[in-house]
């Protein structure tokens, strides 16, 4: 179990000829991930660590099953991929590139609402699912193990880098990952905590989520809202980081692209304490994720 | 988002056939004095600075005649308006204003749309806008498929009480911003006040105007007059900041390097990530340490880059301890990372026995990181400690370095 992937995702790798894309594809074969295919237009015939690569999704399409698209092209062209991910029927998508056009992210993530395909990202690290050792993307790097063991506990981030650190400090309380996701770092993606939250709910591999949140947008606020509505029963463990940067000028941004406060509103205060009032375990230090892990004794 | 000047988004508005003033821009009182005379008649002066709220902070003055023009200038040129110094003035023609509309283009983050507000009661700022005429205000959601159609931009206007002549051109000019708002990739696109002039001119009085840093590739004519990532300071970059956008900039193909200076501070910050920096910023605040600066790296950068960024935080004056922390990495490798950091202490002239420097860097070959770190003497932490518990060390470090210090610096503020 776990969600969004597992042992029978069959995954399509969109400019996998890439220097990145071919060295994830390596790390992703190595965990034992179902590769299947790659897309790069011009190099049909090629393999990329034995998987083969086409023109055309279509091609690819034609040759194999797939229901799974890990896009790492260039920003530019980025919407067309999507575009084509659609246009192929494939229903679930992870998009690694960083600094696509607003305008851009805007038109692919309507197209992908309007034909009922889930995204994830863009500018993210990816998914994984250690019990079923799938892995969509760089998550887990060449060292797996380090940071994501099996386990119960969800964890969605902002943040690619913490995606993993959080996933370290669920490992440090005794316990391991269902699934974790970084959602992406810009502040138009497509799964935000909120629809992810509704995925672990009905998973029952996943006993408790931990979030990894930043300033910007109202993803937490949703949150609230959801778990208020009673779609989310489960704990939630909610960390938020970036508290400073509430005392420096409005409209300043501070790491990611989508931590910014704009208009008083993405305030991590106002985020915990709506969080707080929807029941969740918001955590003032980091590390404090850990002992309330394990206060909630899972394991 | 790169802020544009009001100078330049005038000049492209004229260009796409939407109406503005008249205007010049002046460097000097005796430039400003001439263009006015130009212009005839009555003018207004605005500084040329990239923030908003200009008339609030003074930074807008009315002239009568081409000499008062000068000597406003005057008042105006060389000084700092929101941390940003006037270099350049707009002098331009002052509109016969009967009313004043409003009209701002955003992309709404929540819906995936794009979307403009729409008000009858412009001038004024959009928070006071929906805080005291709520109802004399419209926003319109679009498909960025779709566009916005001709019968919405009518609708629209006409809903909020304009008719006539006024009506149709109001409608002819929203329509002809949001295709210039889609065609630069704006991320926001205000005109504050839409001008209607007593003959029943609708004229874009002033505009606010930002390009998307990401989609600056397809814009090369744009490259002059965009001040790409003017978000990520709230004041022009200083002498250091600019040093270390050079760095990043030489090797543009690895690794990102960001380095924020803030008021005073003691301890050099250097974190990957942009969460984790975000997360370690607050650790260190959270046990009393004072950041001097904030800096995120990361994207597997090269050992000179890390070099650059490490030079550049130790020559704030003031700095007098650094931390170098991480999350556990995915792909930028510890080891490579490791060597430019050490270098940089060792040119800098610094002993690490004397100058607190602690490190919490695990990830992708931090075997080999642990041995450079230690062989130069400097406390060197993986993953066995958490970033909080490193933030904390830092701290003590620094007060068992410099004892006291708190008391002294208390006793300079008193």
């Amino acid at each position: 179990m776990g969600i969004l992937i597992d042992r029978n995702s069959r995954i399509v790798i969109q400019g996998i000829t890439g220097r990145e894309a071919s060295m994830v594809t390596r790390h992703m074969l190595a965990y034992g991930t179902p590769v299947v295919a790659g897309v790069t237009p011009g190099k049909k015939g090629e393999q990329v660590f034995g998987v083969p690569v086409y023109d055309t999704l279509k091609q690819a399409c034609r040759a194999h099953e797939l229901n799974t698209a890990l896009i790492y092209v260039p920003p530019a062209f980025v919407l067309d991929a999507v575009l084509e991910t659609l246009a192929n029927g494939i229903k679930l998508m992870v998009i690694i590139t960083e600094n696509i056009p607003q305008h851009d992210a805007v038109k692919l993530l309507m197209e992908a609402d309007n034909a009922g395909a889930r995204v994830i990202g863009p500018n993210t690290v990816g998914v994984i699912n250690p019990k079923e050792r799938a892995r969509l993307g760089a998550i887990g790097g060449d060292n797996v193990e380090r940071c994501f063991v099996p386990g119960c506990v969800g964890v969605i981030s902002r943040s690619g880098g913490m995606t993993a650190e959080t996933s370290y400090m669920v490992k440090r309380a005794g316990l391991g990952v269902s699934t974790a996701i970084g959602i992406g770092g810009d502040s138009l993606i497509g799964s935000t905590p909120r629809d992810l939250l509704a995925l672990f709910e009905n998973d029952r591999e996943t006993r408790a989520v931990v979030t990894f949140s930043e300033p910007g947008t109202s993803f937490e606020e949703d949150t609230a809202e959801f778990i208020m509505e009673g779609g989310f029963t489960k704990p939630l463990i909610s960390y938020i980081a970036g508290k400073f940067t509430e005392s420096m000028p409005e409209g300043t941004m501070f790491g990611h692209a989508g931590a910014i406060i704009e208009g008083g509103k993405g305030k991590p205060s106002n985020k915990a304490r709506a969080l707080r009032e929807a029941g969740a375990h918001v955590v003032e230090q980091y590390d404090d994720i850990v002992s309330t892990l394990q206060s909630l004794r899972l394991g | 988002m790169g802020r544009l000047l009001e100078s330049s988004s005038k000049q492209l508005l004229a260009q796409n056939a939407i109406p503005v003033p008249r205007s010049f821009v002046a460097a000097s009182p005796l430039e400003a004095r001439e263009k006015a005379g130009l212009l005839g008649g009555e003018v207004v002066l605005k500084a040329l600075v990239p923030v908003g709220k200009r008339g609030k902070a003074g930074a807008i003055k009315f002239a009568g005649n081409p000499a008062m023009a000068g000597e406003l200038a005057a008042q105006v040129l060389g000084t700092v308006v929101r941390h940003y110094p006037v270099e350049k003035i707009l002098v331009e023609e002052k509109l016969a204003i009967e009313r004043e509309l409003f009209v701002s283009f955003t992309i709404d983050k929540k819906l995936r749309r794009h979307a403009v507000l729409v008000s009858s009661a412009g001038g004024i700022d959009v928070e006071e806008i929906s805080a005291k005429y709520p109802e004399r205000m419209k926003i319109i959601h679009i498909d960025p498929y779709k566009g916005l159609a001709d019968f919405r931009a009518k609708e629209v206007w006409a809903d909020l009480g304009l008719e006539g002549t006024v009506l149709r051109q109001a409608s002819d000019i929203l329509l002809k911003l949001y295709r210039f708002f889609v065609k630069y990739d704006c991320t926001i696109l205000e005109i504050n006040p839409l001008a209607i002039t007593k003959d029943n001119k609708v004229i874009a009085a002033a505009s606010v105007m930002a390009v998307d840093d990401s989609a600056m590739f397809r814009h090369p004519e744009l490259a002059d007059a965009v001040q790409v990532g003017s978000d990520r300071a709230w004041r022009p970059l200083t002498d250091l900041e600019k040093q270390v956008v050079e760095v990043n900039e030489a090797d543009p193909y690895r690794g990102t390097a960001r380095y924020t200076e803030m008021d005073g501070g003691d301890i050099g910050f250097m974190c990957g990530g942009g969460g984790a920096s975000l997360m370690m910023f607050d650790a260190l605040l959270s046990y009393g340490g004072k950041p001097a600066n904030y800096t995120e790296f990361g994207g597997n950068p090269s050992e000179k880059k890390v070099y650059g960024l490490v030079i550049g935080i130790l020559s704030k004056p003031g700095v007098r301890g650094l931390v170098v922390c991480g999350n556990i990495t995915n792909n930028t490798q510890v080891d490579v990372c490791s060597r430019g950091i050490v270098a940089a202490i060792k040119d800098k002239g610094i002993d690490p026995r004397k100058f607190p420097v602690l490190v919490r860097y695990a990830g992708v070959n931090d075997a080999v990181g642990r041995e450079v770190f230690t062989a130069a003497g400097i406390e060197y932490y993986g993953e066995e400690i958490t970033m909080t518990m490193a933030a904390k060390k830092m701290v003590e470090k620094m007060k068992q370095t410099y004892p006291g210090a708190e008391d002294s610096q208390a006793a300079h503020g008193a």
